[in-house]
C-alpha cells in the first residue's frame, strides 16, 4: 500500500515537471557605455517579477531570460543585431535608439508593431510620459517601449573660467544665459580664443565635440537654424544657409585654434581622458557622460564631487542673439523581433520592466532621463534633477527611414571642414550631392 | 573519350572549388549590385539596373576615395618589394644561419593576428605616458592620428615585405652556384652580382609578387580599418575596399546599402582584371613562359 502512494507521489511529482516548461526570451541590450548595464540587469529583474506572478497563477511555464549587454560600440552592435535579423536568429527582445532605427527597422520588416499590448497592460498608458510615444510610433504604429532618454548638454570647465578672470557669479550665470540666448556660438568662441591665447587651455582644447559620428550633429545643426524633416511632405530637409552657417563656424574655431582639426579621430579614451583632467574649456556631451565620468574616470578624483566642483552644464546654445537654445533627446527603446515566437511573453516582460523603481535605477546609475510620470518623485539625486530643465528644450530625431543617409553626408561635411579637406563652401554643395544621391526624392534641399 | 578521362579527374576537385568559392562569389556580387537591397529593403529587393553604377560615378567622394587607393596600392607595393628584395638580397649575403634566424625575426608580424599586431601599433604610437614613441621623442601626441598615411603603409608595408622577403630568397637559392663562380672568376663586384646575375633572373619573381601583393592590397583594408578607420577627418584614409565595407556591412546608424557596396566590390574586381593584364604586359610575361631554348636534363 505504502509502496504504491510513493509510486502515485513520484507520478505527480513526475508529471508536475513535465507540465511545467521553461520558455527562454533573448533580449540584446547596448550601452555602449558600461553605466547603462541596468538595461540589461532591469530587464533581468522584471523576469524575477513575472516568475513570481507566474507562480501565484499557477502558470504552466516560467521564463528564462538570456540577455546580453554590449558595451563595444554602435556600430558592432547595430551590425550584429542587423545579421542576426537577416539570418531569422534575432533575439526576442532588442533594445536600441527609437529614432531612426524604428524607421528603419519597421520599414524592413524585422520589428513587431507593439499597439495590442500597449492597450493590453495599463502600466504603459498609465506610466509612460505621453510625448515619449511620439518618438517610438511610426506611420501610425508603435514598435517600441521607451527605456530611457536623456539630453546633450554643453558643459564647460568652470576652473577653467576662473582661471580666465570670470567671477563666481558670472559663471554661475553662464547657464541662464545661454537659455535666454544671450551667450551664443560666437561668444563662445570668443571666450575659448582667449583661453588659448593666455594659455589657460592647449591649442586647440577650447571646444570639443565628439569624436566621432552620432545623433548630436543634428542637434548643433539645428543650434544653427537648420530644419532637418518636412512635416507635411513627410520627406528630409537639407538647408544650405544652416549647414553654411554651421561649417563656417567650425572652420573658424579650427583656425582659431579652439577646435583640433583631428577632432574626428574616434579616440573615445582621449576624450573622456582631457575632459576629466580638466584640460578643456567647452565641450558637448551626453548626459549620460556625467554617469561613466562619476564610475569610470573620476573614481579616483572623488567622483561626481569633482564634477559638481568643476563642471557646469547648459543647452547647447543659439547661433544669434536672442534665439532659442536647443539640445537632443534619442530616446532608446525595447523592440520585439517580428519573428519572435514568444511575443506575447516579452510583451509581457517589457510591462513589468516599466516599473518606476526599475526606471528609476537606471536614471540614476546611468545618468539617463526617467521615461515614466511617477519616476521622478522617488529620486533624490541632483543631477537628474537639475539636468532635467534641458528638456525644455529638447528636439528629437525623425523617425525617417533614411534619416541615417543624411546624417552619414551631412557628417562627411563636418570632417572636411574641420580637417580642412574642402572650405565651407564647397562642403555645403558636396553634402547636398551627397544627399540627393542618396535619398533622391526623399530630400528638400532649400 | 577516355584521352580525358584521367586529366578530367585531376581537375574535377579543383574546378568545383573555384567554381563555389570564386565563381559563385562574383556573380553573386554582380547580381546584387544590380538591386537596391539595403537594410530596409532586404526581404524585397528591387532590380535598378545600373542605378548603383550611376550612383557611384555621382558620389563626389569618388575621386578622393579613389586617389587614396592609388595611393596606398602604389607607396605601400614599393615599400612590400623593395623592402622585401633588400630583406632577402641582405639575408643571403650574410652567413645563412645569421640570416635565417633574421628572416625568422621578420615573420613575426605575418603570424600575429591582425587584431593584436594593430594594438601594438596603437600602443606604441598613443600619447605619453602610454605611448613609446611620444617618449622618446619628448613630444606627446597621438601619432596615428598625426601621420595617418605613413603608420598605414608602415604597418602594411612591415607585414607584406615578409612576403616577398620569403618568395625572393628561395628564387636566389635556386640560382645555379656555377652562375655566382662565373661571375666571380669575371671579377664581378658584389653590386654587379647582384645587378647582372641576380636580379635579372628574379624577374618572375618580381612580377609575381608585385602582381600578388598590388590584388590583395586593393582588396585588404583590415589595418586600416584597425588603425584609422579610414580617418581622421574627411576620408583622409579610406581607400575603395573600406567604403565597400562601410556601405555594404557597418554604419554608425545601422541602414546599410549592400546593393552600392556589390557594385563597388564589382569594379575593384574589374580594376584588378585591368591590372593584372597591365603587368604581364609590362613584364612581357610572353617570354617569361617560353619554352626554352635548350632542353636541360
Amino acid at each position: 500500500m505504502r509502496g504504491l502512494r510513493l509510486f502515485v507521489a513520484l507520478l505527480a511529482v513526475f508529471g508536475l515537471s513535465l507540465a511545467q516548461k521553461t520558455i527562454v526570451i533573448k533580449a540584446w541590450t547596448v550601452g555602449p557605455d558600461d553605466p547603462s548595464i541596468t538595461r540589461m540587469t532591469n530587464l533581468e529583474e522584471a523576469v524575477n517579477r513575472l516568475n513570481a506572478v507566474l507562480e501565484k497563477e499557477n502558470a504552466d511555464y516560467r521564463v528564462k531570460l538570456e540577455a546580453s549587454f554590449d558595451t563595444t560600440d554602435w556600430d558592432n552592435y547595430l551590425r550584429r543585431v542587423l545579421l542576426a535579423f537577416q539570418s531569422g536568429q534575432a533575439p526576442d527582445i532588442v533594445q536600441a535608439s527609437a529614432a531612426p532605427l524604428i524607421g528603419v527597422w519597421a520599414t524592413a520588416g524585422f520589428i513587431a508593431p507593439l499597439d495590442e499590448y500597449v492597450n493590453r497592460y495599463p502600466v504603459f498608458q498609465l506610466e509612460v510620459i505621453p510625448t515619449l510615444w511620439n518618438a517610438v510610433t511610426f506611420k501610425g504604429q508603435v514598435f517600441g517601449i521607451p527605456q530611457d532618454t536623456e539630453a546633450r548638454p554643453l558643459y564647460f570647465n568652470k576652473t577653467l573660467l576662473k582661471k580666465l578672470g570670470w567671477s563666481e557669479r558670472q559663471i554661475n550665470d553662464l547657464p541662464k544665459k545661454i537659455e535666454a540666448g544671450e551667450f551664443t556660438w560666437d561668444d563662445l568662441l570668443a571666450v575659448a580664443k582667449e583661453a588659448v591665447a593666455k594659455g589657460v587651455v592647449q591649442k586647440g582644447y577650447g571646444y570639443w565635440h565628439r569624436p566621432k559620428n552620432g545623433s548630436d550633429f543634428i542637434e548643433w545643426y539645428r543650434a544653427f537654424g537648420g530644419t532637418i524633416y518636412d512635416n507635411q511632405s513627410g520627406k528630409l530637409v537639407f538647408e544650405k544657409a544652416a549647414a553654411k552657417r554651421y561649417f563656417s563656424w567650425l572652420k573658424k574655431a579650427v583656425d582659431a585654434g579652439v577646435l583640433r582639426a583631428d577632432m574626428l579621430d574616434g579616440n573615445w579614451r582621449n576624450w573622456h581622458q582631457n575632459i576629466t583632467d580638466g584640460k578643456v574649456l567647452f565641450w558637448s556631451g551626453g548626459t549620460w557622460n556625467w554617469a561613466e565620468w562619476t564610475q569610470q574616470w573620476l573614481k579616483d578624483k572623488g567622483g561626481q564631487d569633482w564634477l559638481w566642483a568643476n563642471v557646469g552644464f547648459a543647452p547647447q546654445p543659439s547661433y544669434k542673439k536672442g534665439g532659442k537654445p536647443v539640445t537632443l533627446s534619442s530616446p532608446q527603446a525595447y523592440m520585439i523581433w517580428s519573428g519572435s515566437k514568444n511575443k506575447e511573453i516579452a510583451a509581457r516582460i517589457l510591462a513589468f520592466v516599466t516599473a518606476p523603481d526599475l526606471d528609476a535605477r537606471h536614471a540614476v546609475g546611468s545618468g539617463h532621463l526617467p521615461v515614466l510620470k511617477s519616476t521622478p518623485s522617488i529620486i533624490d539625486d541632483r543631477f537628474t534633477r537639475e539636468v532635467s530643465a534641458l528638456l525644455n528644450y529638447t528636439t528629437f530625431q525623425p523617425l525617417h527611414a533614411d534619416l541615417p543617409k543624411w546624417q552619414e553626408a551631412f557628417y562627411r561635411g563636418v570632417s572636411a571642414v574641420e580637417s580642412g579637406g574642402l572650405s565651407p563652401d564647397q562642403a555645403v554643395e558636396v553634402v547636398a550631392a551627397e544627399m540627393k544621391r542618396a535619398l533622391k526624392d526623399e530630400l528638400i534641399v532649400r | 573519350m577516355r584521352r580525358y578521362a584521367i586529366p578530367a579527374f585531376f581537375l574535377t576537385p579543383a574546378t568545383v572549388l573555384i567554381v563555389l568559392f570564386f565563381m559563385v562569389p562574383v556573380v553573386a556580387t554582380l547580381l546584387l549590385s544590380f538591386t537596391d537591397i539595403s537594410t530596409t529593403t532586404l526581404s524585397k529587393p528591387s532590380w535598378v539596373g545600373l542605378g548603383n553604377y550611376r550612383d557611384l560615378l555621382a558620389d563626389p567622394f569618388l575621386k578622393k576615395i579613389l586617389a587614396n587607393t592609388g595611393k596606398y596600392v602604389a607607396l605601400t607595393l614599393l615599400f612590400n618589394v623593395g623592402m622585401g628584395l633588400v630583406l632577402a638580397l641582405l639575408t643571403s649575403l650574410v652567413p645563412s644561419q645569421i640570416g635565417d634566424q633574421f628572416r625568422a625575426l621578420w615573420l613575426l608580424p605575418r603570424i600575429l593576428p591582425p587584431v593584436v599586431y594593430v594594438f601594438i601599433w596603437q600602443g606604441l604610437l598613443t600619447q605619453a605616458p602610454m605611448g613609446l614613441v611620444s617618449d622618446l621623442l619628448g613630444v606627446s601626441k597621438n601619432w596615428i592620428a598625426a601621420a595617418p598615411w605613413s603608420v598605414v603603409i608602415l604597418a602594411n608595408g612591415m607585414v607584406g615585405a615578409s612576403f616577398g622577403m620569403l618568395i625572393f630568397t628561395s628564387a636566389i637559392r635556386a640560382i645555379s652556384r656555377e652562375l655566382f663562380y662565373a661571375a666571380a672568376v669575371d671579377g664581378a663586384t658584389t653590386w654587379q652580382t647582384v645587378r647582372r646575375v641576380i636580379l635579372p633572373l628574379l624577374s618572375w619573381p618580381i612580377l609575381f609578387v608585385t602582381a600578388y601583393q598590388t590584388l590583395s592590397l586593393l582588396t585588404s583594408f583590415e589595418y586600416i580599418l584597425l588603425l584609422t578607420d579610414g580617418g581622421p577627418g574627411f576620408y583622409t584614409t579610406e581607400v575603395w575596399s573600406l567604403r565597400a565595407y562601410h556601405l555594404a556591412l557597418s554604419n554608425y546608424f545601422g541602414n546599410v546599402e549592400f546593393g552600392l557596396g556589390a557594385a563597388m566590390a564589382a569594379v575593384l574586381v574589374l580594376i584588378g582584371i585591368l591590372v593584372s593584364l597591365f603587368y604581364l604586359k609590362i613584364f612581357n610575361f610572353q617570354n617569361l613562359v617560353v619554352e626554352p631554348k635548350v632542353e636541360v636534363n
